[in-house]
């Protein structure tokens, strides 16, 4: 399914992601570039925005909200040129997502630490129902210094929720500064093993390696929750936003870089 | 019938989970003492202890709501409204349908101040779409309970751990947003709600005729309208809570009052802006001038009786 055109779906989604932050005047756009692959695959591969009763996406790190609306506006599940309503008043598309304004979003977040306490009770709840729903969170690499998400790590791992599988967007770098400079983290795999999970460390930019997991976590009979480091690149895909943090959010993106940052891309 | 707010509380969420498969009850290592154990004892694979970690516990409740369920999230009102940032993000601003049970609220006994919660409807209100109950005795508290788990709104209920003696009447009717007149009187009101609107009933039952009593049970949604109605027939109006006066009942009835410039005279009567002490309820209704002897004293002089 992730072929060529997946390549493309994905630089196209990234265009939509710096033109919709243009036009909003402001916006996350680093760390909404870090994750594109990511969400597109597990938006592709996992959610059937179709069914009812269905597989969730939890979008913990909420500040990428601009990745998940380009994808989704990707699936034509937006309105004709409603990215340019983001973050802007009555627009479904606030600056974090939410949830009574757009209902394709399976949770409203933005402070962070919290989705995947949400994604426990969507687990909770889909055993409650029979219904052998999986549930998809992504998280930031610097949101896992809060401590409700070691809260939720050991609730995962206590009652071994087998339909959960945790995504980290691993860009190393935070809202001011890289992670090494801020909190370093310290055998960051061995602490989630310890908890009771699987972990896998991928290139959170390949397509393949994204979807072989995805696939099996969908189909296999998994004896353990998963968690897989996602190492990425802050600002993905645009040379001058690329590692670099003052593009961890933007004001007032200028024209020559918005022209630059698209010409990259096309 | 003399029975402990929180006991009626248990002992109905229990009863009501029989015919109500939507409803599931969250522990934070409380239970017993939340008397969620009833439904835990009765409803085992609807039952979830998280353990000590009330943050994760706000959201779990978020997910288990939005996939259809009705969740009692309960423990002391202390801890799990102090749990502000996972509340507003996980279940207001995503409209939930959970109902977080703070238990203790009040004065609490010789446990003390990081215990007792007298901040807990100031920091309660201002959540959007929250709805706030506070039962006044076990007759209301079975009416409220059978009322929540119907609801699909976000709901705080504030829920004593002091027994009371049944005073409302048989044919009493809880209804969501209205304030309940349980006696009438003249030019004098008193208003309250939970376990100390008992203190102030039998207070002013020593006192005569003229003073009226008003259970202020719904704490939000208030229908202004018919609140004013039954304020204008009052000149002296006194509230009483075991909450601060920062942000409580006194606080919604003297923005009311403004809001419609309402002529009144009003005292706001409380706990001040400070922890409270450790000691047994008793002595500390007395401490704190809640007690129905000092409510007396305090209403004969406001009243000028």
């Amino acid at each position: 399914m992730l072929n060529k055109s997946a390549l493309n779906y994905c630089k196209n989604i990234r265009k939509k992601i710096i033109f919709s932050i243009y036009y909003a005047r402001s916006g996350h756009v680093g760390p909404s570039l870090s994750c594109v692959e990511l969400i597109y695959s597990i938006l592709k591969l996992g959610i059937n925005y179709k069914k009812k009763n269905r597989n969730k996406f939890v979008l913990s790190k909420g500040h990428a909200a601009p990745t998940l609306y380009a994808t989704l506006d990707e699936f034509n599940l937006l309105k004709k040129n409603e990215l340019k309503t983001l973050r802007k008043v009555k627009s479904r598309l606030q600056g974090h997502p939410d949830k009574k304004k757009l209902n394709l979003v399976d949770t409203g977040t933005g402070a962070l630490g919290q989705g995947l306490s949400i994604s426990i009770g969507y687990s909770l709840g889909s055993k409650l129902l029979n219904s052998n729903n999986k549930i998809f969170c992504l998280l930031g690499d610097g949101e896992i210094q809060e401590g409700q998400i070691w809260e939720s790590a050991m609730y995962i791992g206590a009652h071994n929720l087998k339909n959960i599988i945790v995504f980290i967007d691993g860009n190393k770098f935070q809202n001011e500064r890289s992670i090494a400079e801020t909190l370093p983290e310290k055998n960051l795999l061995k602490k989630w093993e310890s908890f009771g999970f699987k972990t896998m460390r991928i290139n959170g930019h390949s397509l393949i390696a994204i979807e072989k997991i995805i696939k099996s976590f969908l189909k296999s009979k998994n004896k353990k929750p998963i968690l897989v480091y996602c190492d990425t690149i802050k600002g993905k895909g645009v040379s001058f936003m690329e590692n670099n943090n003052k593009f961890h959010s933007v004001k007032d993106l200028s024209e020559e870089n918005y022209r630059k940052a698209i010409s990259e891309l096309s | 019938m003399t029975l402990s707010i929180r006991e009626a509380f248990g002992r109905e969420l229990a009863r009501l989970g029989k015919k109500n498969k939507k409803i599931v009850a969250i522990s934070c290592d409380l239970k017993d003492a939340c008397k969620l154990s009833f439904f835990f004892e009765k409803f085992p694979k609807r039952s979830f202890e998280v353990g000590i970690a009330e943050a994760n516990a706000v959201g779990i409740a978020a997910g288990l709501s939005m996939s259809g369920f009705r969740p009692f999230l309960a423990s002391f009102a202390s801890f799990i409204t102090g749990k502000n940032i996972e509340i507003r993000t996980s279940i207001s601003y995503n409209k939930c349908g959970v109902v977080i049970v703070g238990t203790h609220g009040g004065l609490i006994g010789p446990d003390g101040a990081t215990q007792s919660s007298v901040q807990d409807i100031a920091v309660m209100r201002s959540l959007p779409y929250f709805e706030i109950i506070q039962p006044s005795s076990p007759r209301e508290t079975k009416q409220i309970i059978n009322y929540s788990s119907l609801s699909k709104k976000p709901i705080y209920l504030r829920i004593a751990r002091n027994e009371v003696t049944e005073f409302l009447p048989k044919n009493y009717k809880f209804k969501i947003g209205l304030p309940s007149l349980i006696k009438r009187g003249k030019r004098n009101l008193v208003i309250s709600s939970g376990p100390i609107l008992s203190n102030c009933f039998m207070a002013v039952k020593k006192l005569g005729n003229n003073i009226g009593v008003l259970n202020l049970s719904s704490i939000k949604p208030i229908n202004e309208k018919y609140i004013i109605r039954i304020l204008k027939n009052y000149k002296n109006i006194i509230t009483v809570e075991d909450h601060s006066i920062i942000g409580g009942l006194g606080s919604i009835i003297a923005e009311i009052i403004a809001k419609n410039n309402l002529n009144k005279n009003l005292k706001i009567h409380g706990i001040k802006d400070d922890f409270v002490d450790s000691d047994t309820p008793s002595s500390l209704e007395k401490f704190y001038k809640l007690d129905i002897k000092s409510l007396e004293k305090i209403f004969k002089k406001f009243f000028r009786i």
